[in-house]
Formats: structure tokens, sequence, C-alpha cells
């Protein structure tokens, strides 16, 4: 979380229509698909419930949200819960049963074919989870295939793939065939591949999900350089909670193709919408997510004047450090004023899991 | 099976009928029940009733002299069938004037170089020996005939199969009609094609190059269908991700995933354009084919093996050099790739222009060895000492002698005493207990067809040797898949021989069978059984190799002696493999017995032959249709409930 201080004022700044909205969005596999989202009473149903009366999948199932100008947008969830439908939507790769999508304001399902390729060619890149890179070509050719694709001509695309192929830290690599790289390096190559075309908004499918734990690390700090160095747009797709905490500005948790909460990694942890939300979030290291903000209690005079100072969107974790080495309550600072403070009690509620609750609500 | 027919016994009423082996043949019994005494009834006859065959000689023979009338007067044949026979006699002309121009240095070297490029030196330096090896041979005339309309039919295959197969690859209803066409063609024997072409066209190249074209487009066409298919289909959604249009998706991404695919398509289309370039040597292909079809006729075995090994050595160099093709594609690019190409070129232009100004084009007289003399004295001194009288093991003609009274002779008495009946119904319960009632239902109707047909009695004759060929082919084949799946050595030593056998045309298997055994059924047989061992073994002991290793590991652990782990584990786990090996040594085998009625073989495969030899189409291509329906027949039998991967190769 040490970057959210880096990423959250660029989210929370950007305002006027947000890169992408959905509002409604359904699909369904299976025959005559269509009048499940229309009939309220099928639509209410549950996917099993679904499947036995009309042997139709619903894969997402009346799903809303925006994705904000610069934030990180993470949709997770356990595999067959619609995540990965839920992105393809997005450009249409599947195309949705009912409902709206819009970027930029504009209508994405409304798009004849010509405007939907420039959709997909210049303003919405695609990373998936087995890279799907073209094991023919060299790393070059398959960073600079986006382009290809565009018309743009040789010498130039060639150029700009080389600096992107630099930028994610392949130099030297660029002749390479799919075949010769590891898994790590191949993802990188996707990633590229994406960021060539200078896309609005970057989607990711479960990119780290085929990666060893180490080297899944490397690229998550990968994105989140990124991120810091672009302030690109970002769909992230995972099943992977502690991955949708470290990158998420926002997180849409799904369960069976439907959203069951949306909100910041420490809204999701530090209040639960359901039993399974909480069930999920569990075993998390809360003191990592949840920051002094909310953990905070209002200071007596006396505790206002001393004490370590902290942040308010420090983590509970940097707060125990802090009172730990002094001995004291830590003072919660914005700028010279102080919001509050945060002494054992509080921080052991955090991490024990008993005051959050009452505190948050 | 015999897992079902030892449990059955201890099993009660209700368990019995529970096996869908056991429900199946009560079904059929009692169809049978019903059926039977009806048919016996009306037509009792051990044969097939004549009362149920068609005749359809006349018409064939009118439609025959219809077109052999209209041939240069009718529209169909000046617009369409015409153009067709003219652009393939020049084309093979001008192919075959290419090569003779660039002389045999020309050619040696031009081969060779591109061997070294698609394959690398080894197989450059085999190339060319093994195209000097055809002119010393004095084949150099024939091997250049054979070559020039290889070229034309060889193109021609790829291009229709490449067409057919961009289609079923592209498209889902295409591929639902191509795939059952292009399945039965690959079981068909070559012969079955030759009568059709040859109705239309005539007989000489143009029948012979549309025939080879039938035979070889379709294993492109199924590759080409099957690579486009099997494309990682997340690749084509990252292609698709990015805006790619309909067209740069084909070319950029489609196309070049399947260029494996591709490339062993095309491997596979030479080697059976090869095959067939050969065998329709009996339909006025000319070249090397027809040397050994006149030898053969003549039982001159040493002609017909001067001409025979330039056959193999062809197959064998075509076949490793385009296999490298495909095995080197997914390797580094060379650097300046392209620059040797050009060094090549310029070499073989180099060499063919110094032939030309030396005039060498044709291959020196002097050069040429004569094989035939000592190989017809070899055999001259076989046949006084081998054929008959060795002691204790007898001769090579009394075993064939032998076979065919104790073996042959009983399997053909046997199956045409059966009664007609009897014999579809045995059909069906072979067919319905390995596969499904649909191929069941096929198997008996291309049975019934063959009585209809007025066949049944050569036909049965055809089986019977078929029968035999197939019992000995699994015996042996299974023997040693079993042997080389258990030692890694016998292996080794197998796997060079095997892929020699694999390669060679089926033609040129009747050259040693004659040699050793005369002519007649015997040798038939043993050409088909030699023809078929190497698939049957191969997919034997893949089989047996890919049985999971988990599986055969904990019977080892709980103690199992080897001859448990095979009879309990590896074969039962192996079944899907060893029941396309049936399959595949089926189909093998008829190819070759067909074959075999030019050596003496009989039945449908000399009707085929007399058919084409007399001018007598009718006859021919009854026993053509008759040859489908038997190999389609023989094919849905052995056909297992899931079609595995075609080919052992």
């Amino acid at each position: 979380m040490s970057t959210a201080p880096a990423t959250t004022p660029g989210a929370t700044s950007a305002t006027g229509t947000p890169v992408f909205s959905v509002d409604g969005l359904w699909k369904v596999f299976g025959p005559k698909a269509h009048r499940v989202p229309a009939d309220p009473e099928l639509a209410g149903l549950t996917s099993a419930e679904l499947r036995a009366r009309t042997g139709c999948t619903a894969a997402v199932q009346d799903v809303s949200f925006d994705v904000r100008k610069g934030e990180v947008f993470v949709v997770m969830g356990l595999s067959g819960s619609g995540k990965s439908t839920l992105v393809r939507c997005l450009t249409r790769l599947i195309e949705p049963t009912a409902g709206t999508i819009a970027i930029d304001g504009e209508d994405v399902r409304a798009m004849d074919k010509t405007r939907l390729r420039e959709l997909r060619r210049h303003r919405a890149a695609m990373v998936f989870q087995h890279f799907g890179l073209l094991p023919h070509r060299t790393v070059l050719d398959n960073v600079a295939y986006g382009l290809e694709i565009q018309g743009v001509g040789r010498a130039e695309r060639r150029e700009r793939a080389a600096a992107v192929v630099a930028k994610v830290g392949l130099e030297g690599m660029e002749h390479r065939r799919p075949g010769q790289l590891s898994g790590g390096q191949r993802q990188r190559v996707g990633l590229a591949r994406a960021l060539a075309v200078d896309p609005e908004v970057l989607l990711f499918d479960e990119p780290f999900s085929a990666l060893d734990p180490l080297i899944r690390r490397d690229m998550q700090e990968e994105v989140v350089r990124l991120h810091r160095e672009e302030g690109r747009t970002m769909v992230f797709i995972t099943h992977d909670l502690s991955e949708a905490l470290k990158l998420g500005d926002r997180i849409a948790l799904m369960r069976d193709g439907r959203v069951v909460q949306l909100g910041t990694p420490e809204e999701i942890v530090g209040s639960p919408a359901d039993d399974y939300v909480r069930e999920f979030v569990r075993d998390v290291p809360r003191e990592q997510v949840m920051t002094v903000r909310t953990a905070m209690r209002a200071a007596s005079a006396d505790e206002a004047g001393s004490g370590p100072a902290l942040a308010p969107d420090a983590t509970v974790s940097e707060a125990i450090e802090a009172v730990a080495r002094t001995g004291a309550p830590a003072r919660v600072m914005e700028g010279s004023r102080c919001l509050g403070v945060v002494d054992h009690e509080r921080l052991l509620g955090v991490v024990a899991g008993t005051n959050q609750r009452k505190e948050v609500a | 099976m015999a897992t079902v027919t030892a449990a059955a016994p201890r099993a009660t009423l209700p368990g019995i009928l529970k096996q869908p082996v056991v429900r199946k043949l009560l079904l059929l019994a009692l169809a049978a029940a019903i059926l039977v005494p009806l048919a016996n009834a009306r037509w009792a006859s051990g044969s097939w009733p004549a009362a149920l065959t068609v005749d359809f000689s006349d018409q064939l023979t009118k439609a025959s002299v219809w077109i052999i009338d209209n041939r240069d007067s009718h529209p169909l044949f000046l617009y369409f069938f015409g153009h067709i026979s003219n652009a393939v006699v020049i084309s093979v002309r001008a192919v075959y004037l290419v090569l003779l121009a660039a002389g045999w240095a020309g050619v040696t070297a031009a081969a060779s170089l591109v061997a070294w490029r698609v394959a690398g030196w080894r197989l450059a330096a085999g190339t060319g020996i093994a195209l000097l090896a055809c002119g010393f041979l004095g084949m150099w005339i024939p091997t250049m005939q054979t070559l020039a309309l290889m070229v034309v039919a060889v193109l021609a295959s790829v291009v229709v199969g490449a067409l057919l197969g961009l289609a079923a690859g592209l498209s889902g209803r295409m591929d639902r009609i191509l795939r059952p066409v292009l399945d039965t063609m690959q079981v068909l024997p070559a012969y079955a094609y030759l009568l059709p072409v040859v109705l239309v066209f005539g007989m000489g190249v143009p029948a012979a190059v549309l025939a080879t074209v039938v035979y070889a487009a379709p294993p492109m066409a199924r590759l080409t269908a099957l690579g486009l298919r099997g494309a990682d289909k997340e690749v084509l959604e990252a292609v698709e991700s990015l805006g790619a249009t309909a067209r740069q998706r084909l070319l950029t991404a489609r196309i070049p995933l399947a260029a494996k695919e591709l490339l062993l398509g095309l491997n596979q289309t030479i080697m059976m354009a090869l095959s067939m370039a050969v065998i329709a040597s009996v339909i006025g292909a000319g070249g090397l084919g027809d040397r050994v079809y006149q030898a053969l006729a003549t039982v001159d075995v040493g002609a017909a093996l001067a001409a025979g090994i330039p056959i193999v050595l062809l197959a064998v160099v075509l076949d490793r050099v385009t296999g490298a093709a495909g095995e080197g594609l997914g390797d580094e690019p060379q650097p300046n790739g392209r620059a040797r190409w050009v060094y090549a070129l310029v070499a073989a232009v180099t060499v063919a222009v110094a032939g030309r100004l030396l005039g060498r084009l044709d291959w020196p007289e002097a050069w040429t060895l004569n094989i035939a003399e000592p190989v017809n004295r070899a055999v001259g001194w076989m046949t006084d000492h081998l054929y008959s009288g060795v002691p204790v093991i007898g001769g090579t003609a009394d075993w064939a002698a032998h076979f065919t009274t104790w073996v042959l002779d009983p399997v053909r008495d046997t199956l045409q005493w059966l009664p007609w009946w009897s014999v579809l119904l045995i059909v069906a319960a072979l067919a319905w207990l390995i596969g499904t009632w649909r191929t069941a239902l096929t198997a008996v109707l291309a049975m019934a067809a063959i009585g209809v047909l007025g066949v049944w009695t050569p036909a049965l004759d055809t089986l019977s040797q078929v029968l035999a060929a197939v019992a000995v082919t699994l015996f042996l084949g299974f023997a040693t898949g079993i042997a080389a799946a258990r030692s890694d050595r016998v292996e080794r030593l197998l796997r060079p021989v095997l892929d020699v056998f694999q390669t060679m045309p089926q033609f040129v298997y009747l050259i040693p069978v004659v040699a050793l055994f005369g002519v007649g059924r015997a040798p038939a047989v043993a050409a088909a059984v030699v023809y078929a061992l190497p698939a049957v073994v191969r997919i034997t002991t893949q089989g047996l190799r890919q049985v999971d290793p988990a599986a055969l590991e904990s019977a080892r652990s709980l103690g199992a002696t080897p001859a448990q782990q095979l009879r309990q584990v590896q074969l039962p786990l192996a079944r899907p493999a060893l029941l396309l090996a049936v399959n595949q040594g089926v189909v093998l085998v008829l190819a070759v017995v067909i074959i075999g009625g030019l050596v003496g073989g009989g039945a449908l495969g000399y009707d085929v032959v007399f058919g084409l030899a007399q001018g007598d189409l009718a006859t021919g291509l009854v026993a053509g249709v008759a040859i489908v329906c038997l190999g389609l027949m023989l094919d849905r039998v052995t056909q297992p409930t899931e079609r595995r991967a075609k080919k052992g190769a």
C-alpha cells in the first residue's frame, strides 16, 4: 500500500465522465439468452436455479460500475465468478446480452464494426493470462504487432516498439522468440504489446496467475511503477486477494456473476458487505490494509501536542512500529492539524478485528 | 472383451443386461431371429442370392462407350475436361523438359542445394547420392518422368487441399460436411480411384495426374483444417483485441500458427502422391512405376528392382527433407539466410549451365550399372535352392503353398460357404461391439452393396486374404510392439527400419515378395503384411508407452510382475491405441491385397487390372466400387467409438 498515496490523488481529483461506465450489464450463455435479463422473474434467480430452469448460464448478472480516469480498478473473484467474461464484454470480445457500456460517454454496444475496431486499436488494449503471443514472431515484432495492425510503417513501428520494450525492461531480447523467454519475460512482452499502441485504458485479464510467486511480485511492482509514471487507467482482473489489495484503488468483488461489494481495499477489508466477503478477507493482514484514519480516536488536549506524527493514510502496521518505538500514542497529522491519535488499544483492536466494524460503521 | 466374458457368468441376470455388450448382442439376436427366417425362406442360398443382385455392367458399358464416342465432340469434354486434360499434359511436359534441360548435374545440384537450405548438409549429401544412384541404375529418364508428374500433381494437390482445408478451417459447416468425406477417402485403397478417372479421361498422363491429386489432396485438406482450427484460442483473442480485421487475423496469425500442420500436410501429400504416381502406371503414368509394372508382368525381378530402388530412394529423400523443414520451423532464423538461398541458386544454375556447355545433359551411358542380370541370377539361384526342398525348414515356395492350402483356402471356403445373411450378421455384430450403431449400419450396407453389385464371391476371396494378412500382421505387430515398448534398445533398433518402411510406396513391396514366393495369393498377403506391419508396431509401441506412468508405478509399488503389469495395466489402458492399430492394419492391408491382383492375388484387384487391360471398364468399375464398399466396411467394423489421430506416421 506504500504506493497508494501516489495514486489516490490522481483518482480522486478526476472529475467529468468516467472512462468506462457499465450499467446493468448481462452476459448469458445458452439458448434464447436474451429472454433472461428481460424477464424479471428469471433475472432474479441464482445461477444454479437459472441453469436448472432454462439451461442458460449467466456469467455476468446485472453488473454496474464506473471506472474513473487514472485509477486502477480491480475486478476480483474466484474462478467461474464471471470476471473474465466481464472484462471481455468491455471491448465486446464477448458480445454482452443486455445493459449498457460507455467509454468516455460513447455507447460501445452501438458501435459498428469499424468504430469497434478503432476502439480496440487505440483506446483499450488487453493483457492476457497466457500472454497470447505470436510464437513465430520476435519480441520486437510481437510488440509492434498492434501498430502493424493499425497500418503504421515498418520503421516507425519498430522504433516505437523498441522504446516500449526498453520501458518494460527487455532490452537486448528484441530478437528472441517467445518460446525462448521465461514466463515473466513473456508477460512483459504482452504488457509491452498493449502499451505500444498507447491506449487510454489497459485491461488485464489475470495477467500474473500463470507466473511463479516471486516473478509475480516483480510484475506487480512493474505495474505499480508504470501506473505511477504514466497514470494510465487500468482495469485489472484477478483471483488473488493480496494482488487486488496491492494494486487496486477500488475493488469490485464478484461472486456468481454479481458484484457483491465495490469499494476501496480498506472498505472491503474493514467493512465487508456480507458473510461471503467477510470469509474472503478473514486472513488478510488488516494492519497492512487499514489506515490510521479509520483506526484513530479523538485526541485529548495533551495528546494532541506530543508523540510521533503519522499521515492519515499511513497503515496501521506503520503506526504499530511508531507506537512500539516511542511507547506513546501516535498523532495522526494532516498538515499541522491533529486529526486524532492511535494508541496501543486502538491498534491492537484493528489487528484483532474487534473494534473495526463499529468504528467504520 | 476378455474381461467382459470372464465377468458375465458371475453376474446375475439383471447384471448381465446392464452390460452394453450383452444388450447390443441381444438386440441383434432379436433382429436376426425375425429377419433371418424371412430372408432364408425367400432367398435360400449360401452365396448372395441372384435375385438380389443388380447388373450394372450394361449401363456401365453403355456409359463408357458413350464417353469414348463423345470425348472429342461433346461440349462437356471440349470445354471442361478437355481443358483440364490439356493443361495437365502441357504442364507435365513443361516440367519434364525443364528437368531434362537442367541435365542430370543441374537437377542433382539443385535438389541437393534445396535440401541443404531446408534440412542441412547431411540430407543434402543424401539427396545428391540418391539422385546419382538413380542415374547409376540407368533410371535417370524414368526418374525424371516420375518427378515431372509428381511436381504437377503435388502442386495441384496442395492448392486443392489447402483451399478445401481453408474452407473447413474457417467455416464450421464446411468442416462438418468435408470431414467425413475426407476421413473416408483416406481409408480407401488407391486402386479405387483409378477407374473413374480412366472412364472420363482415358488412359494416360492426365488420368494419372488426376487420380494422384484425388488421392493426395485429402491429407493436405485435413491438416490445413486441423492447423487452422487448432490455433491457440488466446492468441486469436489477443489478435482480435488489438483490432485486427478478419483478413489480418488470417494472414498474420492463423496461417502462421498453422505452419507446422501445413508442412506436415505437404509432407504427407508428397508421400501419397509418390505412392499413387507409381501405382498410376497401370493407367499410363509412365516413369519408374511403369518399369516396375512391366517387369512384374514378366516376373523379371531384376528389372523391377532396378526401378524399385529409385522409388525407395525418392521416397526417403522427399520424406526426410520435407519432414526436416517442418521440424526446423520454430528455430532461430539463421543470419543471412536469404543470402545463402541466393548462393544456392547461383551454384545450381552454374552447375546446370556447365553441364550444358560440356554437352553432358543426358546421363552418360558408360556410368550405368546393370543390376538386373546379377539380381536375376541371384533370384534364379534362390528359385533353384531356396524355393523348395530345403532340409527341415522347407522352402519359400513351400511355405507359400502351405499358407495357401492351410490358411487362405480354408478361410476363403468358410467365408463363401457361410450363408450370406450370416456374413452380414457377423459384420453387424463386430461393428456394433467396437463402434456405434451408425458404424454398424454403414458396414452392413456397404457389405450388402457388394452383394447387390454381384461380386460377392470375389469380394469374399479378397476378404479372406485381408483377414489372413491382418491376423498375421496383428500377431507380429503386437508382439514386436510390446517388445519395443518394454525395451529401449529394441525400440532404438526398430525405429530407423520402421521409418524407412513407412515411407515406401505400396507398389514397391511387391518386388521382394515375388522374388521370394513367386506369384499367387500368398505373396500378395506377404506384401500386405510387410506394408501394414510398421504402422501397427508403431501405434502399439506408442500406445503402450503413453500409458500413465503413475498407474504403472502404483502397480509396480504393489508388487506386480512385469507380466501382470502388461496384462492388467498397460494393455487395458492402451486399448484405444490397440484398436487404432487394428483399424490402421486393416486399412493398409486391404490397400496392398488389392494391388496384389497384379502378382496373382486374383479376386477384386485382378478384376480392376483386367478391366483396365482389356478396356472392359464395366468389370473394372464394378470391382472398384466393391473395393470402396469393402474398404468402408472394414474401416467401420474396426472403427473405435472415437476416431483418434490418423496414420501411424
